[in-house]
């Protein structure tokens, strides 16, 4: 029997397997850092520390529907007023 | 049945069949070790060389060999624990309930079941649990490296982002390793900082990076404990030993060293606590020195481990 005819061993197969799977959730791209802004898509104004995260504050316009709590980087008082 | 109640000089069938049965489940054994060996020999060298060539972020494809494989090993297992409650458990227990106490090989018998479940409980489990741990400590090893490779991304791209809004720039002052809003400090927009895929593996990799450079102090732990269960085997022996003993003197010689050993028994229960105490401080500021933004997380976690020593 050739070389390249040989049965393929269980842990070969078991290679084969795994490196055919696809993942939950697709393949994980590898990102670099990155720095953006999310302007208001109402009234184009950007988002200013003292104005808070969740609404703009300018016209209003609603950027999360969410309560802002404590955590590492974000504090309750980020909640617009 | 089986002529158990003959009175006859000369081993009777059932028990060169007994012995045989002890034979046979070494061999049974003796071949499963063998599989075990040859699954895990073969199966090392190609999980470490797809844990090198995974180019996936979370090693998922060295993740489902590595359980493909152990899922091998517990097949093993079981069946040598269902083959030994069902063709040895039972066989010795179904022959002792038809032999008189008082015959020569009840305790024969008896002797033939307790070195089935020794050649089980301690010969192969040892083995098992020895494979099992091989399989499982595979790593990639360059732990250090790792966290270097994060600090050095960080001094590289620390003065490199500009504001979106107003072109400003915004120095990153620590390592992120989640997305995070930082004020332009020109004009107070809040730009979204989000860190690398590698950077963002921070968390995790502090953890077995101070896991691993604690782990000496666990071990002192686990040693100490350790040494509990030997001192207490030790005295155990000795208590055994002197069980149909009528000298006296013998007899107090050997409660006085049981006592000696129950001693330091107590002195090692005592300390056990003291040194896990030791490794968990040292863990969680290690934890904490690598990932500083996790301090005050990891010192709510301390308390609650030191709580539940």
């Amino acid at each position: 029997m050739s070389e390249n005819q040989k049965p393929l061993s269980f842990i070969e197969k078991m290679k084969l397997k795994a490196q055919n799977q696809t993942n939950y959730g697709g393949i994980t791209d590898i990102k670099t850092a990155s720095m953006a802004t999310r302007d208001c898509p109402n009234c184009g104004a950007g988002r200013a520390k003292q104005d808070g995260l969740t609404n703009c504050g300018y016209c209003g316009f609603e950027f999360m529907a969410i309560k802002l709590t404590d955590g590492l980087h974000i504090k309750k008082e980020d909640n617009s007023k | 049945m089986f002529g158990f109640n003959k009175k006859e000089e000369q081993t009777p069938d059932w028990f060169i069949e007994a012995t045989a049965t002890r034979d046979r489940w070494f061999n049974f054994l003796e071949k499963l070790e063998q599989k075990l060996q040859d699954l895990c020999q073969e199966s090392l060298p190609v999980l470490q060389e797809t844990l090198q060539t995974d180019t996936d972020l979370y090693k998922r494809q060295f993740g489902l060999m590595q359980s493909g494989i152990l899922g091998q090993i517990e097949n093993i297992r079981e069946k040598a624990y269902e083959t030994h409650d069902n063709k040895i458990n039972h066989y010795y227990a179904d022959l002792t309930r038809h032999i008189e106490p008082s015959s020569p090989f009840y305790k024969a018998i008896y002797d033939l079941k307790y070195e089935c479940s020794d050649r089980y409980h301690k010969t192969f489990d040892e083995k098992l649990q020895y494979w099992r741990n091989k399989i499982n400590n595979i790593s990639e090893g360059n732990l250090e490296e790792k966290y270097q490779n994060i600090v050095d991304e960080f001094e590289g791209l620390k003065d490199k982002f500009n504001c979106s809004q107003c072109g400003a720039n915004i120095p990153i002052t620590k390592m992120y390793f989640i997305t995070a809003y930082l004020t332009c400090p020109s004009c107070q927009t809040q730009n979204t900082f989000d860190p690398s895929s590698k950077a963002k593996g921070l968390e995790q990799l502090g953890r077995e990076l101070a896991q691993e450079r604690t782990a000496h102090l666990k071990e002192n732990h686990n040693s100490e404990k350790n040494k509990e269960r030997e001192l207490y085997h030790e005295a155990h022996n000795l208590k055994l030993s002197y069980n149909h003993q009528t000298d006296k003197k013998t007899v107090a010689q050997k409660e006085q060293q049981i006592a000696e050993l129950e001693k330091q028994r107590q002195e090692s229960i005592a300390n056990a606590p003291k040194l896990y105490e030791i490794y968990l401080k040292a863990f969680y500021s290690e934890w904490s020195t690598l990932v500083p933004d996790l301090t005050e997380h990891n010192n709510k976690r301390l308390q609650n481990d030191l709580e539940r020593i």
